[in-house]
């Protein structure tokens, strides 16, 4: 079928311009009383009823919905649904694909489903649909293609999502552009390498030249013997310049590569430092990690082995030019073995790299297997499992001999035939320069410095038949980094509103938010809360608690709504001074690398050491400080002295105290200690929370037993709230959930029941 | 059916075997619908295998699919046993919530730039897939020969027996999966 019959959606508002309908699907609407002008949209899933990959069309015009099957190029209406009787719409993953659901007289009813590359298009379909169930008509009509995960270049669809252009679209010459620009301060460096490069070829040049004169004029002739110990020092003296110039050049080629890279993995940090919180959400930290790490590191080899190019390519054409013109005819037949030595190349990367590959990937099994074991040794133990554990390194240390011995195998095929690639070459020149010396058309001589140069020309020609895969590794690579550095920084307004200190007055207005927009975790809250006022947040895990913090915090910008400050939109606000006023206390405290002292300090550098004293003691934390040996001077962190859970959080608490926040958030800041623990942070707590607006949220209750209002929170929605006293005699949720927890303290007796 | 277990999951960690005779299965158009014998009513459930590679689809997790966590109703001990009408609707909804498209041959596998370009016939149709050329993490060896391999959408492919492919897709599969 020929695009030329279908109906043409382009000027359809949200149809993307290359969905075309199939006649048939028109022919099937319309049959069915659908009028193709109110058609609104129209988009395609490419699986069948029946779950084969096939063709489905989900249609919706202004009073219904509809899902038609097509199959052998006729097509069927599966369902029609007038739009006023759906009341929910939303997208649910299965293995491999997922489904889009809608909500018809309080019934869920799956209309499709639709393989997983097309996840973003129904989300985005779904989205809508619970738009217009919300909202009426009057809701835009989404592009259900509108794709932010196409190569900006050529525009398909981005297989990698990590970077922005398709591989085959990276602009070579901008990204060498920037490159050097980064290379800008080592200019010099470079210039130097370059020159002393140009020295070693030079000097690679020289001593078959030696040989020959060697040859020629003093151990055939015999006429000039005094000149033999001086050309012997002569090819000495060239060893020892040629020791130098290599020392020289790599020194410098180590200092380029390292410094230039390290001055990199400082610039992506710096920036980074600046990316708002759910980029580190989409991009894992591995891959992170990686970016910086690894991708910087690796970027160091590919720029040694860039310059061991430009090294090659010297010495071929430099080598090449010595060849032909010293002895022409012969240069022709060095070119005779060059296809073979090309191939032999080419097929070492194509057969050779796989069998190392294997090697490596076994290897890499085997010391995870070892890693696991070591880490998990007392489980192995208790459980009276060591003889599975030998026998799974057993196994795993089995593949790693087997894909070894098929390294050596293959290595011991391929070898002796590159091998004689590289001598078929000389074979030839023994031959033709044979005759030619036989015949007095050149010299012996000639013939051996011949022979030295063509043992010189083959290694780097062999080489350079990879130097467009490192390339393109290398501009990869390149253009990731330079990706990560053109990711835009947190969104600030222009010129906040200026506001010197805050009261603590939040209000959220409406507010709903998903991390992934088809996924509200959030939905529809609305409450006020007061300066000064504590507030206990309480809810089953997967509520929307910790989303709550995070949205005050602004890590992430609603979805819809507003959320104010002291009356101003949270988003009109400067997001340092915001931060600055809220002060955080997490269930798992982090303390950073460095003192106890400075990690007290952390949110205010400033602060005297009696500051800090203050804030340990308040903290409850100044007597186990004052116990260790080296007091507020301990090192904690990475590598340093352990604390306990309990600790580590009173530490936590005295960093937020001396912050001295106006708003403060409890993170189930005690749900990980032991009761004593418990009372003790407790007791801290209470000092901290007097006259600052605080959110707590927990899921011991008996923590918000002074809390002057509860918020309780299930799937998202706000489903009670009161102050505790109340919410108990109300018998609701919060009741609900106070009983249950009594049941289970009763078990082990040490939560009082509120 | 869902206003009750919203906050406190009643009796959540306890099994609840579904006998065949306490189940009946229906599915209207995409939708599975049960119907227990004590007469409630779930106007859609999912269907989860809890085995669905190693102990083949015998168990199975029946979930309220209206309750926001799609609440666990049962599990099934063996759902071959069950009455064949329920059957037919527990295998159609299995075969459609487990998309995994078995791989009959592989006509070709192209690397580019840490990708590889599938181009296969599947049991469910052909298909072309892109897959980051990880084997450690995109490519897994659950049972001898028997790989499933994971594309750059999470969707999932199996490769039952790499042994019985034609050799020249067995030829690919080996080089690129580096067997």
């Amino acid at each position: 079928m020929n695009t030329g019959d279908k109906q043409d959606l382009s000027k359809m508002p949200g149809a993307a311009p290359h969905v075309a309908l199939p006649d048939s699907v028109v022919a099937a609407y319309r049959t069915q009383g659908g009028d193709m002008d109110e058609l609104k949209l129209a988009v395609k899933s490419d699986l069948a009823p029946d779950g084969a990959f096939g063709e489905q069309w989900l249609m919706i015009n202004r009073q219904d919905l509809w899902v038609l099957d097509r199959h052998n190029g006729t097509a069927n209406v599966r369902y029609k649904l007038p739009l006023d009787q759906i009341t929910d719409a939303k997208v649910e993953r299965c293995v491999g694909n997922g489904l889009l659901q809608v909500t018809v007289d309080q019934k869920p009813q799956v209309l499709l489903h639709y393989s997983n590359d097309l996840i973003d298009r129904f989300g985005r379909v779904a989205y809508y649909l619970h738009d217009l169930a919300e909202n009426g008509e009057q809701v835009a009509v989404p592009d259900p293609d509108a794709d932010d995960h196409r190569c900006l270049v050529c525009g398909r669809t981005l297989v990698d999502r990590s970077t922005k252009v398709c591989p085959s679209c990276i602009q070579r010459g901008k990204i060498f552009k920037r490159l050097m620009a980064l290379a800008r301060p080592f200019w010099g460096t470079l210039l130097g390498i370059v020159l002393l490069m140009l020295a070693g070829v030079l000097v690679d040049l020289l001593p078959p030249y030696l040989t020959r004169i060697l040859i020629d004029d003093v151990l055939k002739a015999g006429a000039k013997a005094d000149l033999l110990v001086w050309l012997v020092s002569g090819l000495l003296g060239i060893q020892v310049t040629r020791v130098i110039i290599t020392i020289f050049t790599n020194r410098m080629n180590i200092n380029l590569s390292t410094r230039f890279t390290s001055d990199l993995r400082d610039q992506l940090f710096t920036h980074l430092n600046k990316l708002p919180i759910d980029y580190f959400d989409k991009n894992q930290i591995g891959r992170l990690m990686t970016r910086v790490n690894q991708d910087t590191s690796e970027l160091q080899g590919l720029v040694s082995q860039i310059t061991g190019f430009a090294l090659n390519i010297m010495l071929v054409i430099g080598i090449g030019a010595v060849l032909f013109t010293m002895a022409p005819s012969l240069g022709l037949y060095v070119l005779i073995p060059t296809p073979l030595v090309v191939a032999a190349a080419y097929f070492y990367y194509r057969y050779m790299r796989p069998h190392f590959e294997r090697f490596w990937i076994a290897r890499w099994r085997l010391n995870a297997t070892l890693n696991t074991f070591l880490s998990g040794i007392r489980v192995v133990k208790a459980f009276a499992q060591e003889s599975l554990e030998e026998e799974r390194y057993h196994d795993r240390n089995q593949k790693v001999l087997e894909s070894r011995l098929r390294v050596d195998q293959a290595w011991s095929r391929f070898y002796p035939l590159i091998s004689f690639a590289f001598n078929v070459g000389g074979l030839i020149i023994w031959y033709a320069g044979g005759r030619a010396v036989l015949a007095d058309k050149i010299t012996l001589g000639t013939l051996m410095a011949f022979l030295s140069y063509l043992g010189m020309f083959y290694g780097p020609l062999s080489n350079l038949t990879h130097i467009s895969q490192t390339l393109n590794q290398f501009l990869t690579i390149s253009q990731r980094m330079f990706e990560m550095l053109d990711e835009e920084p947190e969104k600030q307004v222009e010129t906040p509103v200026q506001q010197p200190s805050l009261g603590g007055k939040i209000e959220f207005d409406n507010v709903t938010f998903g991390y992934d927009p088809y996924f509200p975790v959030v939905r529809d809250l609305s409450f006020t809360i007061e300066p000064g006022e504590m507030i206990g947040v309480v809810g089953p895990s997967g509520a929307g608690k910790t989303t709550l913090v995070n949205l005050i915090c602004r890590f992430y910008d609603v979805t819809r709504g507003t959320i104010r400050v002291d009356g101003v939109d949270i988003r009109d606000l400067s997001m340092e001074e915001i931060r600055r006023q809220i002060g955080m206390v997490l269930q798992t405290p982090f303390l950073f690398q460095g003192t106890i002292a400075e990690n007290i300090a952390y949110g205010k550098p400033e602060a005297t050491l009696e500051d800090i004293i203050r804030a340990a003691k308040a903290a409850n934390a100044h007597n186990f400080v004052t116990r260790l040996p080296e007091g507020y001077d301990t090192i904690v962190g990475e590598g340093g002295t352990g604390l306990s859970g309990g600790e580590r959080q009173r530490i936590s608490i005295a960093r937020a105290i001396l912050h001295n926040p106006r708003i403060l958030i409890l993170d189930e800041a005690t749900s990980s200690v032991d009761t004593e623990t418990e009372r003790q942070i407790q007791e801290a707590l209470e000092k901290l929370v007097k006259g600052r607006t605080t959110i707590a949220i927990a899921h011991r209750l008996s923590t918000l037993y002074n809390a002057d209002r509860i918020l309780v929170l299930n799937h998202g929605r706000l489903e009670e709230q009161g102050a505790p006293k109340q919410l108990m005699e109300n018998k609701g949720k919060f009741y609900n959930l106070v009983q249950l927890q009594t049941q289970l303290s009763s078990l082990d007796g040490v939560v009082p029941a509120l | 059916m869902t206003e009750t277990q919203t906050i406190v999951p009643r009796k959540a960690f306890e099994l609840v075997m579904l006998a065949p005779e306490d189940v009946r299965f229906e599915r209207e158009g995409d939708t599975l619908r049960l119907t227990l014998s004590d007469g409630t009513h779930y106007p859609r459930v999912s269907l989860r295998s809890c085995f669905p590679v190693s102990g083949g689809p015998a168990l199975l997790s029946v979930r309220d699919a209206a309750s926001e966590e799609q609440d666990e109703i049962g599990i099934i001990a063996d759902w071959s046993k069950l009455a064949e009408a329920d059957r037919q609707a527990v295998s159609t909804e299995l075969e459609l919530h487990y998309f995994v498209p078995k791989i009959t041959a592989v006509s070709k596998i192209k690397d580019e730039f840490g990708f590889l370009y599938w181009t296969v016939d599947t049991d469910k149709g052909p298909k072309e897939f892109v897959m980051r050329n990880s084997v450690v993490h995109y490519a897994r060896e659950i049972g001898k020969n028997h790989w499933l391999i994971i594309d750059v959408n999470q969707a999932r492919y199996e490769i039952p027996d790499v042994s019985q492919l034609d050799s020249r897709s067995q030829g690919l599969v080996r080089r690129f999966l580096l067997l």
